[in-house]
């Protein structure tokens, strides 16, 4: 330059660097604003749609368990066990009938069978488990909580309205009417559900008693199982690519091939499951056990790279100082590299656990979509049962015609974030408990 | 200059602790020592200098087969201690470092309590039987390594949470603490004060009287100080090595000579 210039006087370059330096900001900043808009948008649909499945309309009766209708043959458990839930069905429309009745609400213009169509086909079936569970009730008044149609469940929670009674064969404005008449006397009310989080699924008539049982049990048992066999198998494998395989083409290609690995359509590997898994080793369908197989695969990858990603960046100057004092290599890297990998892998290995548990494709190729109302029976042999799994029943609920399962599927997927969050949240805590200076 | 002391210094001793043949290092396709010849005398400082890149460093991680890690390095020729050859298909290079310590350039204590970075080697050899023999070997490591006042009262303080210097001495002591016969040095003060060189070079000298002790370094002054004998490497070749006096006053190579008085490096 030949004149000189002011410092005070921003000369063009510098002009334009800040120009594109605040251009680069503005558009950091809108594309954070654009995924924290997007996120918020999922969430409060989510949460929207979904909070109401924790809360479900039921109808108190106070009622007296009649033993001429439910135990006809007396109170031995074999003789209960005869009695069906048409039986109890009975029992409660009766007593329904009679408590509206006594509390003077007027069931003026409806049939007894649209009266009783108020209550969910389920409600027997749960009275019916709470008589066999306790035979000493037969013949006791009893406060019962009996489970709402679908409908008038949606009704209490502005789903269904008048206009589309009116359209809907399952249900009649008069009798959403007595509703409105049996919610203003305190007869039926929203209340916690906890059995949306225990109960098994329900058929597409009944999803006001669809639960996430099995559905949790078999995304826990499946979680067991891909803990179980890929962390060993990962951290071994990558401890070994690391630090002791030589360095060759064998393993170069070993190394290509993973990160291929980690990036194969899950799919792939539920085709994969069901030709080794079930078709070649015979093991049943629909079970955690492989369900687990299939997902332990996916993770794998996923884990070792992780692992080999945190093995290396542990200083050099570690295992030199290990191994000048006289450690031999494996001493070297179990006393001294491994723990200070063990914030990565942790962290590595609950990623990918969290990927596993969100996995769908995989399992509805090995027939976890299918329609399981038992619960399987404690680990080992549970392992072999039928099960579902919680990303796939979002998904079977999602596929049913009634708008109800809708707000199941919803509810389905907060609890499938909250188990992400939770185990997001023990890998922080993991990896500060861990984390250490060098 | 304490360069002064330098017609003081004797050496006591003229068995030899470790002989080197014929040494040849490749790195790849890098010749990175050729036909290196030198005798470690018994409780002796030698000091190996030399100009950045001269393979004075390669040489020392040779005498503990440190090289073995890398995997490109390649040793030939014949290296013993006490007469036995230590790239000998039946030594086992981890029990060659118990023997043959070593001191990094960079302190790298591990990330535990002072305690157990000392106390660690003496646990994986078995040196010690029960607690109260590991505190003695602790304490004794610490004491010869000059810091055991300062962390006497926090053993259990992380390691990692001292000064440099301090660390450097740890890391001397945690050396130290498998009682090798021979110390190697590579470059153990570049990364400290001057204080704290002074503290680790009088250590060095004290050191003397157990072990013989092999020392890299980039600091003629420092070779002057504390070495009895001095190698000089430049460019992958022994050029001279004999008494530090000798060295340092009436060296007998051209090359020597340019580099002690700075004309090359």
């Amino acid at each position: 330059m030949s004149t000189p210039s002011s410092l005070y006087v921003a000369d063009p370059r510098s002009k334009a660097r800040r120009r594109s330096e605040s251009r680069f900001r503005l558009m950091g900043l809108g594309a954070v604003g654009l995924a924290v808009a997007a996120l918020v948008f999922l969430l409060s649909s989510v949460l929207g749609n979904g909070l109401g499945a924790f809360r479900q309309g039921v109808i108190t009766l106070d009622m007296t368990l009649d033993a001429a209708i439910i135990a006809p043959k007396g109170t031995d458990p074999e003789a209960l066990q005869k009695v069906t839930t048409i039986a109890y069905k009975r029992l409660l429309d009766r007593e329904l009938a009679q408590d509206l009745a006594a509390k003077g609400l007027s069931t003026e213009g409806l049939s007894d069978k649209a009266i009783a169509g108020l209550l969910s086909q389920e409600a027997p079936a749960v009275l019916r488990r709470m008589v066999l569970a306790d035979p000493a009730l037969i013949g006791q008044p009893i406060r019962f909580e009996a489970l709402a149609n679908g409908r008038v469940d949606g009704f209490l929670k502005g789903r269904v309205t008048m206009e589309s009674a009116k359209l809907d064969s399952n249900i009649s404005p008069e009798q959403l009417t007595l509703a409105t008449v049996m919610r203003d006397a305190g007869m039926l009310n929203l209340s916690f559900n906890p059995s949306f989080l225990t109960a098994p699924d329900a058929s597409e008539l009944r999803p006001e008693a669809a639960g996430l049982g099995v559905a949790i049990l078999g995304s826990a048992y499946m979680m067991l199982i891909v803990l179980c066999i890929s962390v060993p198998l990962g951290v071994a494998a990558s401890i070994y690519l690391e630090e002791f395989a030589p360095q060759n083409r064998l393993t170069d290609l070993i190394e290509v091939n993973i990160s291929n690995l980690a990036a194969v359509p899950s799919i792939v590997f539920g085709i994969l499951g069901l030709a080794i898994f079930i078709n070649f080793a015979g093991l049943p369908q629909s079970a955690p056990i492989v369900g687990g197989l299939v997902l332990t695969l996916m993770t794998l990858p996923t884990i070792i790279i992780s692992t080999r990603a945190a093995l290396k960046a542990v200083p050099p100057s570690i295992r030199d100082a290990a191994l000048g004092v006289g450690a031999s290599k494996m001493q070297a890297i179990f006393h001294h590299v491994l723990p200070l990998a063990m914030p990565g892998i942790l962290t590595g290995t609950i990623i990918g656990l969290a990927q596993a548990l969100g996995e769908t494709a995989p399992l509805l190729l090995i027939g976890m979509v299918a329609f399981v109302r038992d619960y399987p029976a404690a680990p080992p042999e549970g392992f072999f049962d039928p099960a579902s799994a919680l990303p796939v029943q979002v998904y079977n609920w999602t596929t049913r015609a009634d708008p109800a399962f809708m707000e199941r599927a919803s509810g389905a997927i907060i609890v499938l974030l909250l188990f992400l969050i939770v185990m997001n949240a023990i890998a922080i805590l993991l990896r500060r408990r861990f984390e250490r200076r060098w | 200059m304490k360069d002064m002391r330098i017609a003081e210094r004797t050496v006591d001793s003229q068995t030899s602790k470790m002989i080197a043949r014929g040494v040849q290092v490749h790195y790849g396709t890098t010749h990175a020592l050729k036909d290196v010849d030198v005798d470690i005398l018994d409780k002796t400082v030698t000091a190996f200098i030399g100009p950045s890149g001269c393979g004075k460093s390669t040489f020392l991680r040779c005498l503990n087969r440190m090289n073995d890690t890398v995997a490109s390095a390649r040793v030939t020729g014949r290296i013993e201690l006490d007469g036995e050859d230590i790239y000998d298909r039946r030594v086992d290079p981890v029990q060659l470092r118990a023997r043959v310590g070593m001191v990094f350039q960079k302190p790298n204590p591990f990330p535990k309590s002072i305690y157990d970075n000392v106390a660690y080697g003496p646990r994986i050899h078995g040196l010690a039987r029960g607690k109260a023999e590991l505190d003695e070997i602790v304490e004794k490591s610490l004491r010869k390594a000059a810091i055991w006042n300062e962390v006497k009262d926090r053993l259990n303080a992380p390691g990692t949470g001292l000064s440099g210097g301090q660390q450097q001495r740890l890391c001397i002591a945690r050396a130290i603490a498998t009682s090798p016969e021979v110390l190697l040095m590579d470059e153990p003060c570049s990364a400290l004060d001057p204080i704290a060189t002074a503290q680790v070079e009088e250590l060095i000298d004290e050191l003397r009287g157990q072990f013989s002790v092999v020392i890299v370094t980039h600091s003629m002054q420092q070779a002057a100080r504390v070495s009895q004998r001095t190698a000089f490497f430049h460019l992958g070749n022994l050029v001279e090595y004999g008494e530090t006096g000798q060295i340092f006053t009436n060296p007998t190579d051209p090359r020597t000579e340019s580099y002690i008085t700075g004309r090359i490096g």
